[in-house]
């Protein structure tokens, strides 16, 4: 709850600090409200949240809650490292684009920590409200108009039909709140017709939201259309929301209600993975093949969904969302220095860079690999623990995720084999700002961090 | 007493064995201005010395030595386990003897970014010392993978023709079938049922070597899990239809990175099959081997009719590899004693004699320019020295009594035999066929009429005579002393054999 507020505070300020054109001091602000926040939810997470009882019937912030938080305040801090240089041509703007940023962290927020399907609703939207304008960031450039505009119509489309699901589910159980609805379930013993629809219907609109197939068109335009920043914001702290929420409300809510939406869940889960892996295979820009990428690791996370509740589930979905995180993080940080200096968005922009760059093409290696799940990095732990805790159920889709794995090699390496082994034919200088440095490294810490000790974040829950 | 407690230190012995390559990889990855040939032989000697200590204090009853055994992860029964019976023993005996070698060896030529180089090379060192140390399922899992990054990057930044889309069918071949490995662990630990130790967190499940050996399987699960296993090794050591990925790689790779494949690399899977698939399903191996074997023994012959059609040496020696890996397989599957102990002394002999022919085919790369047996002849007459040594290992190779190769084709042969006695005369044939592609080879090389260039061929120098000299030292000396491995490895043969019951 701290952190909802420092965050909130932290995003009007930064706003009007804009209006009188103080720069400097939104650069500061903005890294302030961040650690305050990120302090904040780690102290909650020791001490326990004083505020539960006070919003008990919205919120509600658990160790579920605020080990997600500290996840995606982590993932901004890094953001915010790259924010300086990334957002260097927006003079007159800056002020608002990192209060969009920070407004749609506080719908993050709420998204992890819901207890009532009002409160998911208004997450989303707050969530998504700034993300639209930020995803048009760039006026003047046609494919980012086009990106937020496909977004905003996709978005409100989903939310719609979010909506509408909310509302049938209310008309059977006549509640809003999760675990009244739980109970309802659990009573009547079976599902009736509307209920049914109606959780039908939230799946489809949180499925939109977190890019399942077939409801993925959106995501490879909109990630390839936005400015890279704002890419990397989707691709990591948007993703891990959408994750966290579908699992709090399917692991609470829904957890009893029969069959029917895990089977129609499993298979989603095996098109997801399956269909992005192999169209990724052909892509050639790289911001392209992430957005498949991210699609492709929405399929995996989707096991933890099918298996909310179980022992070890929430833990194997946080230690999966943080990983992926900081991979992505890692990855496109490199990517935005080598293609805004290439003006190149293919694989070609990373010829030679190895060479060029040795600390960039090692940070994207140890990227990729942890991408494709490889050991010893900490996104073989990620999906180690998120296929142990499915293989019991569903020992089809592990052995599909894991063919799938091994697809992904094949174009996580096109990176690699561009950087060591194809001859430089651009002989552009890449520039390294301090802030990616940092962030770069940090990010490679953090992985090395969670191979030795991935056991840490996976038992927070 | 004073026994007891230095064992008690010596659990850190096998911890040596692995950092003592890491940190100096790491610090060579990292950093651009190191000496980087200096610290990579002193660090793989130092483990050779650390090894030769290890032997010294060698327990050789079965059980395992110097563990050492540290939680991970606790609550899920992942720990960072450690410790080294015979067989482990022998393979980092192996891995240790090689390394150096091989780091030598790569002193030869001038191979630019040398810091990733030999960064690379003891990073692979380290990853296969925990493979063969590692005694937990998921440790070792990581172990088996992170061997194959090095590898990968020293095969494709210092490869030949060809080598990204070479190196990256090697590497997706093999990624592919570790994750096969994966599941198939992933359904063993999951029925493990562990005794809770004091203090630490109950946890449901094991990987523990112990605890995934003591699950009673089913036969359908049994048939699966040893399915599993059976791909991610098969197409490691490489058995016959997974094995297409290996003479290209072979070829590719430059001489270092051939010699870690073959030498070591490649051991892992025949470890993997002793140590892991059927300690963990036996159930399925009276239903799996007619088939392993088989399929061992067609690769046998079938490589052995490709190399003595070869006349890219380099491609001829990668295809005999194929057939003595295929009998080393055949005699291990047959899971008795005689083929066991016969696998685990021709797995030191193979990674030895096969360091010292990718050697020699460097050498004449080096002095030639070429591989092809068409441009050699008549060296033996303007380099007698190498001419001898050359013998000696090839000898060795072919198997001839008194050389190394010798003692383990016979055991090897022996418990194929005792399994089914055809196999057993069709994998025979791997002693003719391996006389006659490689002394065919030899002829061609060293004798006949000398050409422009084989004439002045220029005898070896003291740092080479260094090389092939300890490997013919070697050879010699594993051919008339073999107890001394048969003797390391009898205990925990005898316990493997002993724990599966079928």
């Amino acid at each position: 709850m701290k952190s909802l507020l420092i965050l909130f505070l932290t995003a009007l300020a930064v706003l009007f600090a804009g209006l009188l054109k103080k720069r400097d001091q939104i650069q500061l602000l903005r890294m302030a409200g961040i650690v305050l926040a990120l302090g904040a939810a780690v102290w909650d997470l020791e001490y326990g949240s004083p505020f539960n009882e006070m919003y008990a019937p919205m919120f509600r912030f658990d160790t579920y809650a605020l080990s997600f938080t500290v996840v995606a305040l982590l993932a901004t801090l890094m953001l915010f490292g790259l924010t300086r240089w990334g957002f260097r041509e927006l003079y007159d703007t800056l002020g608002d684009h990192y209060a969009l940023i920070l407004f749609s962290l506080c719908g993050v927020l709420c998204m992890f920590s819901f207890t009532n399907m009002v409160m998911l609703f208004l997450g989303i939207e707050i969530l998504s409200i700034p993300l639209y304008v930020l995803a048009g960031s760039r006026r003047d450039d046609l494919s980012s108009n086009e990106a937020a505009m496909k977004y905003f119509l996709m978005g409100s489309f989903a939310t719609g039909i979010l909506l509408f699901g909310i509302a049938l589910v209310y008309g059977a159980t006549a509640s809003f709140d999760l675990n009244q609805i739980h109970s309802v379930i659990v009573a009547q013993g079976h599902s009736p017709q509307m209920l049914s629809v109606g959780i039908i219907l939230i799946l489809i609109g949180l499925s939109f939201k977190v890019s399942a197939v077939p409801f993925h068109f959106w995501a490879p335009d909109v990630y390839t259309g936005s400015p890279t920043l704002v890419t990397t914001f989707m691709a990591t702290v948007v993703k891990t929301a959408g994750f966290a929420a579908f699992y709090r409300l399917f692991g609470t809510a829904f957890a009893g209600a029969g069959e029917f939406w895990t089977s129609a869940l499993a298979v989603v889960a095996g098109l997801t993975m399956t269909l992005a892996n192999t169209t990724a295979i052909f892509q050639v820009n790289f911001k392209r093949m992430m957005a498949y990428s991210s699609i492709s690791h929405a399929g995996y996370l989707l096991m933890a969904v099918l298996v909310a509740g179980q022992p070890g589930a929430a833990g194997a979905l946080l230690l999966y969302a943080l990983v992926y995180s900081l991979a992505t993080i890692c990855a496109f940080g490199c990517f935005m220095l080598v293609s805004e200096q290439n003006q190149d968005e293919s694989f070609s922009a990373f010829n030679g860079l190895s060479k060029k760059q040795p600390l960039l093409a090692g940070a994207m290696v140890i990227a990729m690999l942890s991408l494709a799940g490889m050991p010893p990095t900490a996104g073989f732990f990620g999906k180690y623990f998120l296929f142990s805790v499915a293989f019991a159920k569903y020992p089809w889709l592990v052995v599909l995720a894991v063919i799938n794995s091994a697809i992904s090699i094949y174009y996580y390496f096109k990176v690699i084999i561009a950087m060591y082994f194809t001859q430089e034919e651009n002989t552009y200088a890449v520039f390294i700002p301090r802030g990616f440095r940092w962030t770069i490294i940090a990010g490679l810490l953090l992985i090395a961090l969670l191979t030795i000790l991935p056991g840490s974040i996976y038992k927070l829950i | 007493m004073l026994l007891h407690r230095l064992q008690v230190k010596f659990e850190y012995m096998s911890l040596l064995l692995l950092f003592i390559p890491l940190l100096p990889s790491l610090a060579l990855l990292l950093t651009r201005h190191l000496p980087a040939r200096g610290i990579a032989l002193a660090a793989t000697l130092a483990n050779l010395a650390v090894t030769c200590f290890a032997l010294l204090s060698f327990n050789a009853d079965g059980s395992f030595n110097y563990e050492l055994n540290l939680p991970w992860v606790a609550g899920a029964g992942i720990s960072f386990r450690l410790g080294l019976d015979g067989i482990s023993m022998l393979l980092v005996l192996l891995t240790n003897l090689l390394a150096p070698m091989i780091v030598y060896t790569s002193f030869q030529r001038n191979l630019g970014q040398e810091n990733q180089y030999y960064g690379l090379v003891l990073l692979m060192t380290a990853a296969l010392n925990g493979v063969f140390m590692a005694l937990d399922g998921l440790l070792f899992y990581v172990f088996y993978e992170l061997a194959l990054i090095p590898i990968y990057f020293i095969c494709a930044i210092w490869g030949g023709e060809n080598r990204i889309k070479v190196t990256l069918k090697f590497f997706i071949y093999t990624f592919i079938g570790s994750l096969f490995m994966l599941v198939a662990l992933l359904a063993v630990y999951l029925k493990t049922a562990p005794e809770l130790a004091e203090g630490l967190p109950a946890a449901t499940h094991s990987f523990a070597w112990e605890d995934m050996v003591a699950v009673q399987l089913d036969a359908g699960a049994a048939w699966w899990v040893m399915l599993g296993f059976f791909l991610a090794f098969a197409v490691k050591m490489p058995v016959f239809p997974f094995h297409t990925w290996q003479p290209d790689t072979y070829v590719t790779a430059p001489t270092g990175g051939t010699m870690l494949l073959s030498g070591i690399m490649l051991k892992m899977g025949v470890y993997g099959v002793i140590r892991w698939m059927v300690p963990l399903a036996p159930e399925a191996l009276h239903v799996w081997s007619p088939v392993f074997l088989g399929l061992a023994v067609f690769g046998i012959v079938y490589a052995s009719i490709i190399a003595v059609k070869q006349s890219d040496l380099k491609r001829l020696i990668a295809y005999s590899s194929i057939a003595h890996v295929g009998l080393i397989a055949a005699g291990v599957l047959a899971w008795n004693k005689s083929g066991m102990q016969g696998g685990m002394i021709q797995m030191l002999n193979h990674g030895i004699n096969v360091v010292g022919l990718f050697f020699v085919v460097d050498l004449l790369e080096r002095r030639l320019g070429s591989r092809s047996l068409l441009d050699m002849g008549g060296i033996a007459k303007s380099a007698p020295k190498f001419a001898t040594l050359f013998m000696i290992i090839l000898l060795g190779s072919v198997a001839v009594p008194l050389t190394n190769g010798f003692v383990g084709e016979f055991l090897l042969l022996n418990g194929v035999w005792n399994y089914n006695f055809w196999l057993g005369a069709a994998a025979g044939l791997t002693i003719i066929f391996g006389a006659v592609y490689m002394l065919r080879a030899y002829g061609l090389v060293m004798f006949g009429a000398a050409n422009g260039q084989t004439e002045n061929f220029i005898d070896i120098d003291a740092r080479e005579w260094a090389v092939l000299g300890t490997i013919a030292g070697l050879v010699l000396l594993l051919g008339f002393f073999p107890q001394f491995i048969l003797k390391l490895t009898d205990g925990s043969v005898n316990r493997i054999l002993g724990a599966v019951q079928f």
